[in-house]
């Protein structure tokens, strides 16, 4: 106890008694876990901890309270409930538990005493002792610790200021100090560079990929260029960049200088039937256009449908990065709430002030534009081009979402995704569409690439997000709740890339481009090399830095949750038929399709807000003048001005995102595209994500035991139960102790549940770990069984994706 | 086994919540255009098979229909004495209309005759839509109008004919009348007991002409001075049972305000009565009495002789106002509601447009009040007295949604209707007086949709407990539009007293018949759970599959199959129960035959796995 300390406990500084107590822990804890269960990484050190905590727990765990011990680690701050199961010391380390925090996740800390609250910074004092610990986090959780009369105040006092103390202010180079505080111990070094990657995930980052990618979407006449494989024709774009087959290397290089940032035209994703989809960068303008260079930006832009390409300009409809974030700040602000302040907005005041945050507005925005030009490459035969200024934001959010509409590989959780971005990788911006990333998903045969890469800007600079990315999610979700059943993975897993999106530990989320990335790994590979008279920038500044701790892809996802958590990542019940495989790409078979009427090649049409129309100086190089835009009027220049008179076949094609015909068609072609409801009352609130805070949980508390389950989960949980039982009843078993192997073929057969290809290759690394803990419970049959459903073991991590969400909760 | 489940465990999903309305919703957006056989037609077509004849077609015509979504469609409107039904062949597919007439609040000329003979006139509906029809000025002047049609069969109260449900004679194979009893409800809720008794004195309605023959009052109170109290309580409705908790006894009793007055009158007998009824119940030393009106209200009733009880005349009682709004501030709310969402929505303001309604407050102030009354109850192991003015509208609101917290057996399909016939229909809600059945004085200011009001709040639990309620979205939907359809005799008449059951069908008779319809199958039956909705406005919504319902655009794009899959998954798993069965049983045979020792095992687990649905 220390005496005095209720009055006025300053702060202390972290004097020799501390650094002992952590080199004593650090020693005790090398490979192991704290005396008082928490399960240390390699290198954790443990600086504070309190006993008899309990910690409110949200109403999707269960609500009500759960009691334990807390920890602040020089990492993160950790809770064990009191009857945790027994870490095992052989498991591979998971950074986080379930009831973890980083501390480079929390934003502020605040207490609350008898009658007030408090703000909590490094340097301030408490001049009472905390009943309440709340955290609140950037990534919109808040987490409230209720310190019982038998926490010891000395605690208390000590461990939240351990916490304010140490958690991560937003300071540059902090990040840093966090990573090589979570990963930069030598085991855990070592640990992560033995971490196979996930060979099944499309990474796109190798030629290889990309021709994957390419061959996937059936993309005939386009091939895969290795022209920036150095980053000379542009920093940002990535190595490799997808170009009409048509194009040669050596032309390729004459037409970055024609666009912002050398980001010229680059493929993305093909629709099925045929059309392209394309992002690009404005165009350079003052630039002169010599007649070889028109010829291949033509051939650049057109791709392989010389008739027509429609431009669509994505500058004016949607936010600007600006906004999203003010957007952003507004909805941060009003979810989470703050009793420090007290300026909660009221609830009758609720629904207009979520509408002035815009964020719904933006949603939608995102989510119309890529209807749009979802309807377009269904339409027909053509080329999309996204084009935006910069090329870097709104087209991520736009050509994922159109991957994700229209693509349902795109819609299942791969293992990995996407990070390694393809083509782009670059620049703020995450990947470019196409991504796939097959890997385990569950149905190889579907194999399909999950959600676009898509990265944002928004982990880049760390410190300063533009949570572009972040909306992304957003618009995801709501197309995911508005068609739950068309999707493979969960809104448990977009919640956990949200999460992820605010731990900076993460190589997919840190880096601006693929060029970055590169940078990064050097130490693994050298992927490039400088070019003389070209300086890093990055490099000069930074100067001698210590060698980064290799970052995980945030894919890996057992470093984050558990198997349990995993589970819930996917559906637990089958996904719709998967689509047959393409052969050639080309299913055009649609009545509607789009033909230009009169057959002449190179119309370019420009969509802008909802629009078409066709400029006469939409191409900078074409129609010479000071462009004024007559439509219809045939014009002299060096092709035939476009015609007008496709435009109402074009709208016809945009019409059925406007809904009042679309919806009578069967859903039986997997690729029709999702199109979202979007009228105001459609559009709604991801409250899983952003009313996560306890404080607005409810009225009164009710000690409620912590297993809720969702009653399909029970229903997936009690068809395999019977499988088991089956299995077990079964004659040939019946006689002798089986093995599990058995057991699991059994349960595998002739189930609807459990798609058979279930790939067991991708849960390798995962399967080893666990067989001994089957091996070891022979036990009571039915145990065993019931078991299973909560830590998938062995064979099981396939049946627990399967049944997904069975185990959010302990039965017992 | 069941423990898996945990037992008084509160069971919140979003996911399936939305799961669950995009599967329902499919139901009733099939209602405006599409297919014949929606449920609304039902009745007719099996009517037809039958040969029998309650439908009476007046008139059929050539007119033009102007939809708000889709522009003006020309097509065949057929009148009958039950309903409207136009049906346009232009398209496809077709498009129908099919709207009892009974939903029609108001029929309007509008414009009068125009330059080119055109007489338009327009349909302002109970169920949030307005309908627009026009046609030729017709030169036969012996045939009658679809307006003067309209204007007849529309509104048969004011026009002295009867009620279409009075004509309709559709037999069921179930009686919905046979729904509830009241004698059976109170025993199965273990009364009569040593507190409380079940009085015949309403026998004749004459205590009470409001409230239904048969009341649940404490032991100690003889019928002589149940007169007494009745005297002193508005109307008569003195304070009843409406429901006792099975354990701890504490009772929800409801009744009407007292008339106390500008000068603070008293009543022996009344104060003795809620003395009585905290004292039924052993747990607690203490009655709340809830007053659903805003304080302010409550006081203004002083002057027109009623009031609110006084914390000095009765001892023990605490006095808690719920600030609920009275009958016309909802009716103005749920009039600018439609106005936002009929026929056009505002996007970029719809949230804010939405808060100027205060429609979901009100909500919310009905869920929070239910909510208080069910922990004071549950929590707090104590008795509650509900009231309002006449404890008819909100009274009956606050009594139900508390029920439907507190007992799992309101939340099937059955429990329900007998909620809604206790609480709503024997209790006296105002049926007609508040809908306005056959009514053409659409300005009246007794209408309010305070029944709505109640659905709405129901559907607001379903979201928030997606696995707690045997009944869908699309049973709500159905009770609403019967509500207004006068189809049923349900929801005719204002009393007990004065509903003849015999006379017309119930509504539960033609539910019960079709129970797959309306059955949730992601129900879960966890009796024993109280819920406790989380009632802050950030965590309601606005039930767009009945207020917006009409607009197409609401229409899900791709019929959602989630429902369908878990219908799959219940019928993979009784197979698999099967089998389970029989190889076990085909394994204790042969084990039986083999080895004694292992012969014991396999039938342990002979219990059903299943424990629920």
């Amino acid at each position: 106890m220390l005496t005095g300390s209720k009055s006025t406990f300053k702060v202390r500084q972290m004097g020799p008694d501390i650094k002992e107590r952590m080199l004593n822990q650090g020693g005790m804890t090398a490979r192991g876990r704290d005396v008082f269960e928490l399960r240390c990484l390699p290198g954790e050190c443990v600086l504070q901890r309190a006993v008899m905590v309990r910690k409110k727990l949200t109403a999707r765990e269960g609500r009500g309270w759960l009691s334990g011990t807390l920890f602040c680690t020089h990492f993160r701050v950790a809770f064990v409930p009191q009857d945790a199961p027994k870490p095992d010391d052989n498991a591979d380390p998971v950074l986080l538990g379930d009831h973890d925090v980083a501390l480079a996740s929390i934003e502020k800390v605040v207490v609350v005493g008898p009658n007030r609250t408090k703000l909590v910074t490094p340097n301030s004092s408490l001049k009472f002792t905390p009943e309440e610990l709340v955290l609140y986090c950037r990534d919109l959780r808040v987490i409230c610790f209720l310190f019982d009369r038998l926490t010891p105040d000395a605690q208390v006092i000590e461990i939240t200021h351990t916490i304010a103390k140490t958690y991560q202010p937003l300071k540059p180079g902090s990040v840093l100090s966090f990573q090589n505080a979570a990963l930069g111990s030598v085991e855990m070094k070592q640990f992560l560079s033995n971490r196979r990657r996930d060979a099944h995930m499309n990474w796109h980052e190798s030629a290889a990929d990309w021709e994957r990618e390419v061959e996937r979407c059936g993309a005939t006449g386009w091939r895969v260029s290795s022209v920036n494989d150095r980053f000379e024709m542009s920093t940002s774009l990535p190595r490799f960049i997808v170009v009409p087959q048509k194009v040669l290397d050596t032309e390729l290089k004459k037409s970055f200088a024609h666009f912002n940032d050398g980001r010229i035209p680059r493929w993305c994703w093909r629709h099925p039937r045929g059309s392209d989809l394309l992002r690009m960068a404005s165009f350079q303008n003052n630039i002169y256009h010599e007649k070889d260079d028109i010829r291949n930006l033509e051939l650049i832009l057109f791709g392989c449908h010389s008739s027509a390409c429609v431009v669509v300009e994505l500058g004016e409809e949607l936010p600007s990065p600006a906004d999203i974030q003010l957007a952003h700040g507004r909805l941060r602000a009003l979810c989470l709430g703050d009793i420090s302040t007290s300026v909660t907005v009221p609830d009758e005041k609720w629904l207009s002030t979520l509408e002035g945050t815009h964020w719904l507005d933006y949603t939608r925005w995102c989510l119309k534009k890529a209807s749009e030009v979802a309807c377009l490459l269904r339409g027909g035969h053509m080329t999309v081009a996204l084009q935006e200024a910069e090329d870097r934001d709104m087209s991520c959010v736009v050509s994922s979402l159109v991957q994700v509409m229209c693509d349902p590989h795109c819609r299942t959780r791969g293992p990995g995704d996407d990070l390694g971005d393809t083509e782009e990788t670059m620049s703020p911006s995450w990947p470019r569409n196409a991504s796939e990333f097959p890997g385990k998903n569950w149905k190889k045969s579907c194999c399909g690439p999950q959600l676009p890469r898509r990265r944002s800007r928004v982990l880049v600079v760390w410190c300063l997000q533009a949570p572009v990315f972040l909306l992304f999610l957003d618009c995801v979700w709501q197309l995911w709740s508005q068609y739950p059943s068309r999707f493979q993975l969960t809104d448990d897993f977009l919640l956990a890339l949200h999460d992820s999106t605010h731990l900076p530990l993460f190589s997919s989320f840190l880096a601006n481009s693929q060029r970055e990335r590169c940078r990064r790994t050097q130490n693994l590979g050298q992927c490039y090399t400088p070019v003389n008279g070209w300086r890093d920038p990055l490099h000069t500044d930074s100067g001698p830095e210590p060698p980064d701790p290799p970052l995980p892809p945030v894919w890996d996802w057992s470093l984050q949750y558990s198997e349990r958590r995993q589970a819930a990542f996917t559906q637990p019940v089958p996904q719709t038929p998967q689509p047959p495989s393409l052969i050639n790409g080309n299913l055009n078979t649609h009545q509607d399709a789009y033909r230009p009427s009169d057959g002449t090649p190179g119309s370019v049409f420009l969509l802008s807000r909802g629009v078409f129309s066709c400029p006469t100086n939409l191409l900078p190089w074409r129609g010479g003048g000071a462009g004024v835009s007559i439509s219809g009027v045939y014009r002299k220049s060096h092709r035939r001005a476009p015609s007008s008179e496709n435009v109402p076949g074009l709208e016809r094609l945009l019409k059925a995102c406007s809904l009042s015909e679309a919806p009578s068609k069967p859903k039986s072609d997997p690729y029709e595209p999702l199109l979202p409801l979007l009228m105001g009352p459609c559009m709604g609130l991801w409250r899983e994500c952003y009313h996560r805070g306890a404080l607005h949980a409810q009225a009164f508390s009710h000690p409620l035991s912590a297993n809720h389950c969702h009653p399909l989960e029970l229903l997936a949980r009690e068809v395999r139960r019977l499988q088991a039982r089956l299995a077990q009843a079964s004659p040939a078993s019946a006689a002798e102790p089986r093995p599990a192997h058995d057991a699991n073929h059994n349960a595998n057969n002739g189930t609807f549940l459990f798609p058979k290809s279930h790939g067991a290759a991708a849960s390798a690394p995962k399967a080893p770990s666990a067989a001994p803990a089957q091996a070891s419970s022979p036990a009571p049959r039915e145990n065993a069984n019931k078991h299973s459903f909560l830590f998938g073991h062995a064979s099981d991590t396939r049946m627990g994706r399967a049944n997904s969400k069975v185990a959010k909760s302990n039965p017992s | 086994m069941r423990d898996d489940y945990g037992c008084r465990n509160q069971c919140t999903s979003t996911r399936a919540s939305q799961c669950l309305s995009s599967a329902m919703s499919q139901y009733f957006h099939s209602i405006i255009e599409s297919s014949e056989n929606s449920s609304f037609l039902y009745p007719l077509h099996s009517e037809v098979k039958r040969g029998l004849s309650f439908w009476l077609n007046v008139l059929t015509q050539d007119v033009t229909y102007f939809c708000p979504f889709t522009g003006a469609l020309r097509g065949i409107v057929t009148v009958s004495n039950y309903r409207l039904f136009f049906k346009c062949m232009d398209r496809e597919p077709s498009f129908v209309l099919d709207l009892p007439l009974g939903v029609v609040s108001r029929v309007e000329k509008i414009g009068g005759a125009s330059s080119r003979g055109d007489v338009s006139y327009g349909l302002v509906c109970k169920d949030m839509r307005n309908l627009r029809f026009a046609h030729k000025q017709m030169d036969d002047t012996l045939k009658k109008s679809i307006f003067e049609v309209l204007m007849k069969f529309a509104f048969p109260v004011s026009t002295g004919l009867q009620i279409f449900a009075f004509e309709y004679g559709q037999v069921f194979p179930e009686n919905g009348w046979k729904v509830y009893d009241a004698v059976s409800e109170y025993k199965r809720q273990g009364i009569p007991n040593e507190s409380w008794r079940i009085t015949k004195v309403n026998d004749h309605y004459e205590l009470c002409d409001t409230y239904p023959s048969t009341l649940a009052v404490p032991v100690n109170i003889p019928d002589e001075e149940l007169k007494r109290v009745a005297a002193f309580r508005a109307k008569g409705r003195i304070p009843v049972l409406s429901w006792i908790h099975p354990e701890s006894q504490a009772t929800v009793t409801r009744c009407s305000q007292p008339m106390v007055g500008v000068n603070g009158k008293r009543s022996k007998e009344d104060e003795k009565y809620l003395q009585a009824i905290m004292d039924a119940n052993a747990q607690s030393h203490k009655l709340f009495i809830f007053d659903a009106r805003p304080s302010v209200n409550a006081a203004a009733n002083k002057m027109k002789g009623g009031g609110y009880e006084s914390e000095d005349a009765y001892q023990n009682a605490e006095l808690v106002f719920l600030d609920i709004h009275n009958i016309h501030v909802m009716r103005e709310s749920l009039r600018k509601l439609k106005d936002i969402v009929y026929p056009n929505i505002e996007d970029s303001h719809w949230l804010s447009n939405l808060e100027s309604t205060h429609w979901l407050e009100h909500i919310k102030l009905i869920l929070a009040g239910a909510l208080r009354i069910a922990d004071k109850v549950e929590s707090g192991k104590t008795s509650v007295v509900v009231h309002c003015s006449d404890g008819w509208d909100r009274t009956a609101q606050l009594t139900s949604l508390a029920m439907l917290m507190l007992d799992g057996y309101f939340r099937t399909i059955r429990g329900f209707q007998v909620l809604l016939e206790k609480e709503w229909l024997s209790f006296g809600h105002r049926f007609q007086l508040r809908i306005g059945h056959g009514d053409k004085n659409h300005t009246d200011a007794d209408r309010s949709p305070v029944f709505i009001q109640f659905v709405d709040c129901v559907w607001q639990l379903t979201r928030q407990f997606p696995a707690a309620f045997e009944f869908n979205e699309f049973f709500l939907v159905t009770i609403l539009d019967h509500l207004y359809s006068c189809l049923f005799g349900t929801f005719l008449c204002n009393s007990e007293q004065q509903r003849l059951k015999e006379r017309t069908v119930s509504l539960w008779s033609y539910i019960n018949s079709q129970l797959e319809e309306f059955t949730n199958p992601l129900y879960v039956n966890f009796s024993n759970h109280v819920l406790f909705p989380v009632v802050s406005l950030r965590h309601l919504e606005l039930w767009v599959g009945y207020y917006i319902r009409w607009n197409p655009r609401m229409r899900p794009q791709v019929r959602e199959p989630v429902h369908q899959r878990h219908k799959e998954l219940l019928a993979k798993r009784a197979e698999l129960q099967k089998r389970v069965d029989e190889l076990q049983r085909e394994v204790t045979n042969r084990s039986a035959s083999s080895s004694s020792e292992r012969a014991g095992s396999p039938t342990r687990s002979i219990t059903p796995v299943q424990t629920f649905v």
